[in-house]
């Protein structure tokens, strides 16, 4: 049974420019959902240059760390869309029916879902 | 002969030779594997299908026998029965029985590995593209293609689902099958399947040849058109004519057919404009049957010339009329049998040929678990109480995406606790939006019909979300944070929707605001009742919010966002916090509140309290065109604002007389059924949209849809009388909530 850990860090919503130059410390992976939406694993503190900035700390996303041989045996199966080519990189869609998230970064990729959905996702990917 | 070499046909022992598929072993015991029809053995058509090993509609001459195969002959007259898959307790669900699904990709999918299909692939390669070569023969059966074009196939693995850029049909092309009378009779072979059988040893008896004599075979040719077949069950002669119109008999074990061929392209013709190139025989283009006069054309849907001849009589000329008309072409081989003879019954009516019908997916049987294989039922939500609830013994059901406690067992004592007490409702599934910017005010005025403008920091305001109609899409609350940033929350089903209407609209104004959905990262529970507050102050909060007052707070050490507010009609105060402290809070709630009887409440126990309360449930008692004067909530909207999505449509209508009205209803006893139609004067004029049989009130409380003025003032609902009245049916002042 895959086990889906709770992830701690920082959701911000900002203009994407600001978003693009804000200086995360050292090693934070940085996933960002949309162009004006970034979700910073493990940051507690950011300093962004705008105002209207939305900053939460967020723990409502749950995620895995695969190997890429866990990658292709356990969620390839379960994905009907074609993941990037390029590292690393943050693919969306469902996976098994359920709407997830990849962060792939050279031979080890994050699965992650909301923690709503980590029984469905557990339960689909056996 | 050992136990390790046979099968099992309708319960009795049948031994069988390495290599023998099912029909074969069976032939070979001398009987057939259907009751009767043309054998092909080579896949075409439904003449050897059985059950085999529980599964139906197996063709039998594509299956390899094995030691204790079980196979039963479907009956002769109708459908196989359905086995009884589980017991009738339907809280059970049956175990799964999963195919596996494996995905992947092609440059080209080659689907028939003979002659042409080879060298396809073999062009493809040479062209430098990735060939993936498929044939039934090895195992890769291929069922379908769908657009992409996706190629489905059944393996001896499970499923395998192949996107690929180009699909090439290389499978060749099927014998016909005779039509006239007698083809159901047991003793008729093909060419080639006569020579199969001829191969693996079978006795044919006296064989006599129709047409094109298979190689090697011992039978005795005979001249003439096929006029009929003779026997009863099993064929004793057949009937030929000669050109002078003399019938001959011959009498004969097994009549070889050697009729000529068609195309085998089901897989081609559920293909139509996809990629997919058709090679070889498949491609090519045969001489068509004699016109058919009498016999059974289509065995799989026993559609006889008779049939045929009875649409055509009554108009239905084109080949797909036929079809629709008799069903033919639509059985278990899609028309592999019968397309050569209807187009040929057309032809020679009409005096065109027709092109050949579309076949649909799949092209052969599949079981259920095979065609659901790798798709999967929506996935629905747990709040991060759900094991908590579990524990309480709710009974948790699904609503709005979600799955949710429907009642703990005694949903009347659950509507006293909030009536007379305390209790805690999980409200972690209504959307939840933070919105922030300069233009955050301005976005919202467009949005919404209440004045957004002057709600002050600390206060909120009940709102309505219309669409460009006027028509209700959503309703919440707008929670002031800051004089630039808002909380929003909707219902539980419409979050999603609700966040892509806000995104758009922002989008397209092109305002300054940002937008983030929390819906799934902040829990939320509802403390209500008129002992709610008393609780609060145990657990941290010495001075509650006022009445649509909000503020920030520690409660039993988890930092809230405290919304006073109400839906149940009593004091209530919405406490939304992040999702992983949310066990810890509830139990707080909980253990604080023990001395003053608290229990949670499910969706039960809340429907009925807000509805004594009138209060409406957006998708529930609203309908798709439902105006906020329609639900008698013309009070939400501000229609001197200067703008705001729905207010032209609003301000068109207004004047125009409507028909349709969500009214209050009451009578004694018992509620009726959610969904029973409202009588007056022998017409129904509308439904019960919501019901409750009110333990404070000890009548039946109803919201309901009057859809023809004049609206009457006392309705038939269920045979009783109810009158018509005003919601709410509950403290209509609001002093509770407010207290």
């Amino acid at each position: 049974m895959l086990v889906l850990e709770t992830l701690h860090g920082l959701r911000v919503i900002a203009a994407p420019a600001s978003l693009d130059g804000v200086r995360w410390s050292e090693g934070t992976i940085v996933l960002r959902f949309a162009p004006d939406e970034a979700f910073a694993l493990g940051a507690t503190e950011v300093q962004i240059p705008d105002e209207y900035a939305i900053v939460v700390h967020e723990s409502a996303f749950v995620g895995s760390w695969l190997t890429r041989e866990e990658l292709a045996d356990s969620v390839l199966p379960h994905i009907e869309w074609p993941l990037p080519e390029r590292r690393p990189s943050l693919a969306q869609g469902f996976v098994a029916g359920v709407p997830a998230k990849l962060w792939l970064d050279g031979d080890r990729a994050l699965l992650l879902c909301a923690a709503a959905y980590v029984h469905e996702l557990a339960d689909r990917l056996g | 002969m050992t136990e390790a070499s046979r099968i099992v046909v309708d319960g009795r022992p049948m031994p069988f030779h390495p290599d023998d598929s099912v029909a074969l072993a069976v032939l070979r015991a001398g009987e057939h594997p259907h009751h009767g029809g043309t054998i092909c053995l080579a896949g075409d058509c439904g003449n050897c299908i059985a059950e085999v090993d529980g599964v139906a509609y197996v063709r039998t001459c594509q299956t390899p026998c094995r030691p204790g195969l079980v196979m039963h002959r479907h009956p002769a007259v109708g459908a196989p029965p359905l086995h009884p898959a589980v017991a009738l307790d339907t809280t059970t669900p049956p175990p799964a029985r999963r195919i596996s699904v494996q995905r992947s990709r092609a440059e080209v999918v080659v689907v028939g590995a003979g002659e042409s299909g080879t060298a396809a692939a073999s062009a493809a390669q040479r062209q430098g593209r990735s060939v993936t070569l498929l044939d039934g023969g090895q195992g890769m059966e291929v069922v379908a293609i769908y657009a992409g074009p996706t190629v489905i196939v059944r393996t001896p693995g499970g499923m395998a689902h192949i996107q690929a850029e180009e699909v090439i049909v290389a499978t060749g092309a099927a014998e016909l099958h005779p039509v006239c009378p007698g083809n159901a009779l047991v003793g008729l072979v093909t060419a080639n399947a006569a020579g199969q059988l001829h191969a693996a040893g079978v006795d044919l008896g006296v064989a006599v040849a129709i047409g094109s004599p298979p190689e090697g075979v011992p039978c005795t040719p005979v001249s003439g058109r096929l006029r009929r077949f003779e026997g009863h069950a099993r064929v004793t002669a057949v009937v030929t004519v000669d050109d002078d119109g003399g019938e001959r008999t011959t009498p004969c074990d097994t009549v070889i057919l050697g009729l000529g061929r068609a195309p085998r392209d089901v897989l081609s013709r559920m293909a139509e404009e996809l990629p997919v190139t058709v090679v070889g025989p498949a491609a090519a283009s045969f001489p068509l049957p004699p016109a058919p006069d009498a016999g059974t054309v289509c065995p799989c849907s026993r559609v006889d010339v008779d049939d045929l001849a009875s649409v055509w009589d009554r108009g239905f000329q084109e080949l797909e009329l036929v079809k629709r008309a008799t069903l033919a072409g639509t059985g278990t081989c899609q028309g592999s049998v019968c397309l050569p003879h209807l187009r040929a019954f057309i032809a020679e009516r009409s005096g065109q040929t027709p092109e050949p019908f579309t076949a649909r997916p799949a092209s052969r049987q599949i079981t259920l678990a095979e065609a659901a294989a790798g798709v999967h039922v929506d996935a629905f939500r747990r709040t991060a109480l759900h094991d908590e609830h579990v524990s309480l013994g709710a009974r948790m059901d699904r609503f709005g995406g979600w799955w949710r406690p429907w009642h703990y067992g005694d949903h009347v004592a659950e509507y006293w606790a909030v009536r007379e007490g305390v209790s805690l409702g999980d409200v972690s599934t209504l959307g939840k939006i933070l919105v922030s910017g300069p233009d955050a005010v301005e976005s919202l005025e467009r949005l919404y019909p209440v004045r957004v403008a002057d709600i002050r920091s600390g206060r909120s305001r009940y709102a309505l979300l219309l669409d460009e109609g006027g028509h209700l899409i959503d309703d919440g609350m707008i929670l002031r944070e800051t004089e630039t940033r808002f909380a929003l929350t909707f219902t539980s089903a419409g979050a999603a929707h609700a966040e892509m209407w806000l995104r758009d609209w922002i989008d397209m104004w092109g305002l300054r605001v940002h937008v983030l959905d929390r819906t799934m990262s902040l829990a939320a529970v509802n403390v209500t009742g008129p002992l709610a507050g008393r609780l609060l102050e145990r657990v941290g909060l010495p001075a509650p919010p006022r009445f649509l007052q909000h503020v920030h707070a520690e409660i039993a050490g988890v930092p809230c966002h405290v919304m006073r507010l109400s839906f149940t009609g009593e004091v209530s105060f919405e406490l939304h916090h992040d999702v992983h402290r949310s066990v810890e809070l509830w139990r707080a709630l909980l253990a604080n509140g023990s001395d003053l009887g608290i229990v949670p409440h499910g969706l039960q126990a809340l429907q009925g309290l807000r509805l004594e309360k009138g209060h409406v449930i957006v998708g529930m008692d609203t309908e798709l065109d439902s105006t906020p004067r329609r639900l008698g909530m013309d009070w939400a909207v501000q229609m001197d604002k200067a703008e705001f999505v729905g207010r032209s449509a609003l301000a068109r209508t207004a004047g125009l007389p409507d028909q349709r009205r969500l009214v209050g209803l009451t009578m004694p006893g018992i509620a009726p059924t959610e969904g029973s139609p409202i009588w007056s004067d022998r017409e129904v004029v509308g439904h019960v949209s919501s019901s409750f049989t009110s333990p404070l009130l000890g009548h039946a409380v109803m919201l309901g849809w009057l859809k023809r003025a004049p609206f009457p003032d006392t309705v038939t609902v269920d045979g009783r009388a109810a009158a018509v009245v005003r919601p709410p049916f509950y403290d209509p002042e609001g002093s509770r909530a407010r207290a």
